[in-house]
């Protein structure tokens, strides 16, 4: 159906153009929510189209299909050459590890622009921002250049930064500032990587060029081992601030904590997974023998983030401080997928990105709903609130039961995987990730017990607390809808996932 | 037509100098709008721009080339014309209502003609004597444009102190230029570098000479492009001076200094290259390290503004060292995007002070509220000079760091990947104060009254949005012209990639 026409470009300008008339409506601010939705769903529309597109075993003379002998499986694939002499090019399109993460990126900007159907401070602004802000996911799931990747994922930086410092709580500067400088330092780090390997592709092959195709090719073949060892350090510790791992996780509370509801949506439903998407398709592929060398740092990075996250999260007084660190803690299994390097592994680390986006956006909203009516989000202040709220309470029993990964919801499937692909590489050390499972059915019920069931709670004014609004309400159906779907059927997306990881892990024997 | 064919590559200096000429003399003529001042100054810089424009970019018409031996036409001196030039039309544009209740204007504007025909001999020099006179004619008609308004204390502060240092540079510079003849018998660059290249027993005996003559050169055109430690005066003057005439300083008359240094050390004493790139490897990344530092503490604008041009023109100094074709066309391409982005964010503060608003930067604060249009352009100019892609600072400072990577790889690992990393790591220190700023406009409250820009004020800062944009977008086509302006330096390695 799309063969024919630049679908991802135009899903990527679609949004943006939607960005440019949010800014330019002039007295008419109030509309903003509209122009915003009407953009987002219409790229949420095109991208759902295209999954159904998409061919799982594709025809290699199709128009759009690119594919190098085994080494490259794109769909949809574009290429147009941006700055010859630096060697730029516009190269998009997607793989079975992308779509996912491309079609999480236009549900999660729709949902959380009508999330935030109520924003009266500075309107246009906000949900312009929001618009830019999925611009620059999107570019960074699809593009295969280097030097646009980066590009992109610079412009994610500045979006989320104005929106923790103009729509954040009392803490914002601090909070924007922290945010900014992490992952600037971070990007740096990526930059300096990309750059490196766009100098030895240079010395290795007399060709100047940031197309990831023919950095792949080099790098196989061409690049030393300590070479790749330091390119791999610097890319993972770039991509890793950002996934967050311990011990440069600590921006994220403060963020999460300050940023307005539908920020967090943003920055832990897609913000985080750059990382892990960054981390699967550069840093591993590319890099296989810095990959293999680091391997036991990035597990033991991944279980400590796993386990302090979750250790944290039993302390926290703040419920969405709490969901804050429990994404450290979930983003730490996808980590450890990859760290086994394997196809299951890796598979269920991407698998896991997924279901984390829809869970975890789910939690954040929920957090935001508590916030909006009761006026806190101070487990100890709150209590009884299913009589109160009780469907909002059933949903945010049934996100943090997701989130625990109850068996039947989609994160029990990811993290089983991860757990299985663990035991089959590091056999026993399998106790540490397990403890973790039950810490955080702990603090998950434990925070559910205190805040919405038992007496009503009497340290706040509960006379005008009301049910979750229409608004809250329809984008949360949808995103536990998705999780049921996708928890009783996982395979769907394994079936995605799978082929594209084998390409990307093809240097470890597959797995 | 003899008469052409012998004054004929003069035509750019002749054009100029008839309308030095003409401007003041026409102040009489428009007694209470003085703006049509504005639009005849206009005519030649547009003129001549397009006309470079045609011949750089789209090679047709070039210019006539020289008739005499101390000045040549070649690419490399378009290019800077065409930098001074395109300086010129944003500052003059932004001047007419900034300038409005001030005397004298036909002498303003004939005063930054001047300069410009200064800068424009500079560029052609090639000859020590010629870029001495080029450096006269510019540097004194800036002493008097930055008191222009003399019953200001601080103007007249800041005129004296350039015109004190100015008056210091020149003389360290023609100290120089005697002992370089001294040395080589001669003031010719290219001749200079002949005798280096192939040193005499007297050369060779006068070793300590020529690297005194070296030292002062450094020094002398060292003030004028703001190099640490010779930068003090520039805060100081950017401030106190018009601020459209900072602008011009900032972005052109800095960029004078960098045609005259790529003359001499990159033709001149090339032979003798060991003797001073670590020097000014050094001086380079001092100048930018300590731009940015001090930078950061400023709470003037344009003091702020100021640091961060000495922090551009550590970058610019990069290319010496490196002292590649491609290197050259690098820092040949910053002074370019240097000269459209900083000119630009001089104009946002011009048109802030033509409503009364201060330099502070706190003034900055909510002017997202007041002026949509100045807060993005001002947003657009700072994120360049940091050198955020896809601005055209980005393409810039791309092509000149890499620069000094390429030439480590290809020969062989050497000291001068160091230029490039403490490069990269300024423009992140950079960012901090630049986004600060950025902070200010957007997410702080301020005064709410709007402000209303002047229109062609607004055009100046347009035009340097539009290049801003169209440079970082689609850098190639200036990539190849100044290498095309690289390539007039004879014994350059190519030193880039292909």
């Amino acid at each position: 159906m799309f063969e024919q026409i630049p679908i991802i470009s135009i899903i990527i300008l679609l949004p943006l153009m939607g960005a440019v008339v949010t800014f330019l409506l002039g007295k008419y601010g109030s509309y903003a929510k509209y122009v915003a939705l009407a953009f987002s769903a219409a790229a949420l529309v095109l991208s759902l189209l295209l999954v159904f597109d998409y061919q799982l075993d594709p025809d290699p003379t199709a128009t759009g299909y690119h594919e190098g002998n085994g080494w490259f499986d794109y769909q949809f694939y574009e290429s147009y050459t941006w700055i010859e002499s630096l060697g730029i090019t516009y190269i998009v399109g997607l793989d079975g590890i992308s779509l996912p993460l491309f079609v999480l990126t236009t549900l999660l900007s729709t949902l959380s622009i009508l999330f935030s159907w109520d924003t009266k401070t500075r309107p246009k602004a906000y949900f312009g921002l929001m618009l830019i802000l999925e611009v620059g996911v999107l570019g960074v799931f699809t593009t295969l250049d280097y030097f646009v990747f980066y590009v992109f994922w610079e412009v994610v930086l500045i979006p989320m930064y104005f929106m923790i410092g103009i729509w954040g709580g009392p803490n914002k500067d601090y909070a924007a500032i922290k945010f900014f400088i992490y992952t600037h330092v971070a990007s740096l780090a990526l930059l300096v990587g990309i750059m490196a390997m766009y100098f030895q592709v240079y010395v290795e092959t007399g060709a100047t060029s940031f197309a990831m195709e023919d950095v792949w090719r080099a790098g196989h073949t061409d690049f030393a081992r300590t070479f790749q060892i330091a390119i791999f350090g610097a890319t993972f510790f770039g991509f890793g601030v950002k996934l967050p791992m311990v011990p440069f996780h600590t921006w994220l509370p403060d963020a999460h904590v300050e940023a307005p509801t539908a920020g967090s949506v943003l920055l832990a439903g897609l913000l985080l997974k750059m990382g892990g998407y960054g981390i699967i398709r550069i840093s591993i592929p590319t890099l296989p023998e810095g990959a293999e060398a680091l391997q036991l740092l990035m597990a033991a990075i991944a279980l400590a983030s796993i386990l302090y996250g979750a250790l944290v999260c039993l302390a926290q007084r703040d419920l969405k401080k709490m969901v804050a660190y429990s994404s450290i803690s979930h983003m730490g299994f996808v980590l450890l997928g990859y760290a086994t390097l394997t196809s299951v592994g890796a598979t269920a680390g991407v698998f896991q990105m997924f279901a984390h986006g829809l869970v975890t956006a789910v939690l954040f909203m929920m957090c935001g709903v508590v916030q909006h009516h009761c006026g806190t989000r101070i487990i100890q202040s709150l209590g009884g609130l299913t009589k109160k709220m009780p469907t909002a309470s059933a949903m945010m029993t049934m996100g943090f039961l997701a989130s625990l990964g109850l068996p039947g919801l989609v994160s029990f499937a990811a993290e089983f995987m991860v757990l299985a692909s663990m035991f089959s590489t590091w056999g026993l050390w399998l106790f540490l990730p397990i403890l973790s499972v039950a810490i955080t059915a702990a603090y998950y019920l434990w925070a559910l017990q205190r805040s919405m069931f038992g007496p009503l709670t009497t340290k706040i004014d509960t006379s005008k607390v009301h049910d979750i609004s229409w608004y809250e309400g329809v984008p949360v159906a949808v995103l536990l809808v998705l999780i049921a779907i996708f928890g009783v059927f996982p395979a769907v997306i394994f079936d995605y996932i799978n082929p594209a990881v084998d390409i990307a892990l093809r240097l470890f024997g597959g797995g | 037509m003899d008469i052409w064919n012998e004054v004929g590559w003069l035509l750019p200096q002749l054009i100029l100098i008839l309308f030095v000429l003409l401007l003041p003399a026409m102040d009489y003529l428009f007694r209470n709008d003085k703006r049509p001042l504005a639009w005849i100054t206009l005519v030649p810089l547009l003129t001549l721009s397009a006309l470079v424009v045609s011949w750089l970019f789209f090679g047709e018409g070039s210019f006539a080339a020289s008739k005499v031996p101390y000045m040549q036409v070649d690419a490399f001196s378009g290019l800077f014309m065409l930098v001074f030039l395109v300086v010129g039309i944003v500052v003059v544009l932004s001047s007419p209502e900034f300038i409005k209740k001030d005397k004298n204007q036909g002498e303003y504007y004939a005063l930054i003609l001047l300069a410009i025909t200064g800068m424009t001999v500079v560029a052609e020099a090639v000859d020590l004597i010629a870029l001495f006179v080029g450096l006269e004619i510019a540097g004194i008609s800036s002493f008097a444009l930055a008191g222009f308004r003399k019953s200001e204390k601080r103007s007249s502060e800041a005129a004296t102190k350039y015109f004190i240092i100015g008056g210091f540079s020149s003389a360290l510079t023609l100290f120089s230029i005697s002992l370089f003849y001294g040395v080589a018998g001669t003031t010719n660059i290219a001749a200079i570098a002949g005798e280096l290249a192939a040193p005499s027993a007297w050369i060779t005996e006068s070793q300590p000479m020529l690297l005194l003559a070296l030292v002062l050169l450094i020094a002398g055109l060292g003030f004028k492009i703001a190099m640490v430690p010779f930068h003090m005066w520039a805060p100081d003057v950017y401030e106190g001076a018009p601020t459209p005439i900072s602008g011009l300083l900032a972005a052109a008359s800095k960029k004078m200094g960098f045609a005259a240094l790529f003359r001499v050390f990159l033709i001149g004493v090339l032979a003798v290259k060991t003797d001073w790139e670590v020097v000014i490897g050094a001086m380079a990344i001092i100048t930018m390290t300590v731009g940015n530092l001090i930078a950061v503490s400023q709470t003037n604008i344009k003091r702020m503004l100021a640091y961060s041009s000495v922090a551009q023109a550590g970058y610019i100094m990069i290319a010496l060292p490196v002292g590649t074709e491609y290197a050259l066309a690098g820092g040949m391409f910053h002074i370019l995007t240097h000269a459209f982005m900083k000119s630009g964010a001089f104009m946002v503060v011009a048109a802030m002070g033509v409503v009364m608003i201060g330099e502070k930067l706190d003034d900055f604060k909510g002017l997202n509220k007041r002026s949509p249009f100045l807060a993005f352009a001002m947003t657009i100019f700072l994120l360049s000079l940091a050198g955020i892609p896809p601005l055209a600072g980005f393409a810039s400072k791309f092509v000149l760091f890499s620069s000094a990577v390429y030439t480590s790889l290809d020969p062989g690992p050497s000291w001068l990947i160091w230029l490039a990393i403490a490069g990269v790591l300024n423009s992140a220190l950079s960012l901090y104060y630049y986004a600060r700023v950025i902070k200010y406009m957007y997410m702080d409250k301020g005064p709410e009254e709007t402000v209303k820009v002047p229109p062609m004020t607004a055009a100046a800062i347009v035009f340097a949005l539009a290049m801003v944009f169209i440079i970082g977008l689609f850098p190639d086509q200036f990539v190849s012209v100044c290498q095309d302006a690289a390539g007039a330096f004879p014994g350059l390695p190519f030193g880039g990639p292909e």
